[in-house]
């Protein structure tokens, strides 16, 4: 191929040519990388958002993978309840993609204390597993947690403290029903206080030992869940299906995908969201791109038509200017994945969005925003600017390369 | 000589031959048999007085020892038949209109039974101050001729009672005069008070009680009893939940 210029002497043309017009080409290149930015940065907020609406509901779900009674998630009365787990299902347990799994009393009871009483869901609970599962100790602002499964203490939220006019170290009242259906009730001190995530789980969830919770009940040795989590909630179908074998048949294991599957579209609809906002930011890029390429392939006429005349083939001007705007786009988005990991890094720690929380927390996610970059995310965006971006070069490179040199040469 | 036998009579019949060695929690248990007797038929009203509102019932009630009893409302009209059983410490209520037998559950409790300032819980579990706390007397009172005893009784780590404490004063005739209740910071919250007493079927009892919360002096709940019967036999079959709906007296 004798009229093909080599590519490094066409990368040399292509870069001169970028800054023929520096002010143009700076421009430009700006607008590139701010919606770079935008692309990334937005998506890693949004991503963050939505992270933090699963994991809270996960949480409270009660686990990535659940294990209940068949009748309990229509009616998760104390009726619904299970024998403790077979040798088998906690061999199954034992798997290394589990990371915590915990065994719970989960029934509806009463709190009252002297000026009011609410309604709650009382928890009875092994405190080491629970650890590991998802309570964090930090949560604790007053007291502390309970101490093992004999523990006869009671651990409530903040909110519900201050809604039943109590606090740290008073009794309160808890009443339930047996499975005989007989009202049960204790007094139980409180000897810990939690701020949940979302302020609204705090009214919710109360906490005291297991087997204080199961004499109380009279359920003996039987118990409500079984709440199992694993390194990332995404990669659950890899795992579930295992132990969801050793449970059997009589109880039914669910992933919290199908537990809620609000949450689980939630996922789904998370990446079309991201492609759509890149392709939009992308759409608004494009039309800047093009007019840049078409200003200085419009400034050039001459000069492609003496190249053309000189005998460089169409097809070789349609290269140089499809180089042209690569080059442009690279260094593009070569900043602007800079400036978006650059402002990420910095927010690692949450952004306080208290100040709108009480809207936040209806949507389910709590009052500190935590960017998640995801590497896919920033490889999409990249890889939607240079194939998009290249497209849309298409048309002004062929214009330039339909020239007619006679024509070209002629055009003052 | 006639006088003096008397006079040892009196004394040993009289309360106060025990005072020397007040045990107390013999003394709330006599005067809880003392207002119930083994079993007891009484008529009474309940008014429910309110700032802006006051409205008034009358009901019946049969009671057969510590935990059973049963409540009929007699007027006003519409909501006679309307009834509460209770059964160690099971509560039913009955509502005509609905023609329907609801068991209390658990969560209901702690509500406020048939609009009143007493709650589902003290109509239900009233004895449980017996076992569920620990009494000591703090102090003796005079009141003309009789003596007060003041009871202090400090409900116990586990019991299912969300007071502080519960102050009692009963007099020698065993007629609890006053309940208080305190909350865990010593705040009282509310108190039931007998206002007036009188000599019923018999035995002398507070015949009006009055349920009021420290916060609202204005809300209160008044029960008064216009006659009462001890010591009578309640079949067992006027406890059950047929005769809840269909009244056979």
């Amino acid at each position: 191929m004798k009229n093909r210029l080599p590519l490094k002497a066409m990368l040399t043309l292509a870069w001169r040519n970028l800054w023929r017009n520096y002010r143009r080409t700076l421009i430009m290149l700006a607008a590139i990388t701010v919606g770079v930015w935008a692309m990334i940065f937005m998506t890693a907020l949004m991503r963050g958002m939505v992270d933090d609406m699963l994991l809270n509901g996960i949480r409270s779900l009660p686990g990535e993978v659940q294990i209940h009674h068949p009748q309990y998630r229509d009616d998760p009365s104390i009726n619904n309840s299970f024998e403790e787990p077979t040798e088998k299902l906690l061999d199954a347990l034992q798997i290394p993609e589990v990371k915590g799994w915990a065994k719970r009393v989960r029934v509806p009871a009463v709190i009252s204390s002297e000026r009011d009483s609410r309604g709650i869901t009382l928890l009875g609970v092994n405190p080491t597993n629970e650890i590991q599962l998802s309570f964090d100790l930090k949560n604790i602002i007053e007291g502390r947690f309970l101490e093992d499964q004999q523990d006869r203490g009671l651990v409530i939220g903040a909110k519900l403290a201050q809604r039943l006019e109590t606090r740290l170290g008073k009794r309160v009242v808890v009443m339930s029903q047996d499975p005989q259906n007989n009202i049960v009730d204790q007094g139980f001190r409180i000897v810990g206080i939690y701020k949940a995530r979302l302020p609204g789980l705090e009214e919710i969830y109360v906490y005291s030992g297991l087997e204080t919770v199961q004499k109380l009940l009279k359920l003996e040795q039987n118990i409500s869940e079984i709440a199992i989590t694993g390194e990332d909630y995404r990669n659950v179908q890899h795992w579930y299906p295992r132990i969801k074998e050793a449970a059997g048949e009589q109880l039914e294991t669910v992933p919290w995908y199908k537990a809620d599957t609000y949450l689980g579209s939630m996922l789904k609809m998370m990446d079309g969201f991201v492609l759509v906002w890149i392709v939009v930011i992308f759409l608004a890029l494009s039309f800047g791109l093009v007019n840049t390429l078409m200003m200085a392939v419009y400034e050039r006429i001459r000069e492609i038509g003496l190249m053309q005349a000189l005998g460089m083939r169409p097809g070789m001007i349609l290269y140089q200017i499809l180089l042209e705007s690569f080059l442009l786009i690279v260094i593009g988005l070569c900043l602007g994945n800079m400036i978006a990991v650059s402002t990420i890094i910095p927010l690692r720690d949450g952004i306080d969005i208290s100040a709108v929380s009480q809207g936040m927390e209806m949507m389910g996610s709590s009052s500190m925003l935590y960017p998640a970059l995801q590497l896919n995310d920033v490889l999409l965006a990249n890889a939607v600017v240079i194939v998009l971006g290249l497209l849309t070069s298409l048309f002004p490179a062929w214009q330039a390369a339909s020239y007619d040199p006679i024509e070209a040469l002629g055009k003052e | 000589m006639r006088y003096f036998i008397l006079a040892i009579a009196v004394c040993l019949h009289s309360p106060l031959a025990f005072s020397s060695d007040i045990e107390p929690r013999e003394l709330i248990q006599q005067a809880m048999d003392h207002w119930r007797g083994l079993s007891s038929y009484s008529e009474m009203s309940m008014t429910i007085h309110r700032p802006d509102w006051e409205r008034s019932m009358s009901m019946r009630s049969w009671t057969k020892g510590d935990k059973i009893s049963l409540v009929r409302v007699i007027e006003p009209k519409k909501d006679a038949g309307s009834g509460t059983l209770t059964k160690d410490n099971n509560m039913w209520t009955f509502a005509p209109k609905i023609n329907r037998i609801i068991k209390v559950p658990s969560s209901m409790m702690s509500q406020s039974w048939m609009g009143s300032d007493f709650s589902n819980k003290d109509i239900s579990k009233s004895t449980d101050i017996l076992d569920e706390y620990e009494h000591t007397l703090v102090e003796t009172r005079e009141d003309g001729q009789h003596a007060v005893y003041v009871i202090e009784s400090v409900p116990h780590e586990d019991a299912a009672v969300v007071w502080g404490k519960e102050v009692l004063f009963i007099r020698d005739d065993f007629i609890l005069l006053e309940q208080q209740f305190w909350d865990q910071d010593d705040v009282l919250v509310k108190t039931m008070k007998a206002r007036e007493i009188k000599t019923l079927g018999g035995r002398t009892v507070a015949s009006t009680i009055r349920m009021g919360k420290e916060e609202a002096p204005e809300e209160w709940t008044e029960m008064s009893v216009q006659d009462i019967e001890f010591d009578i036999s309640n079949p067992d079959s006027l406890f059950t939940l047929s005769s809840l709906r269909n009244p056979r007296r």
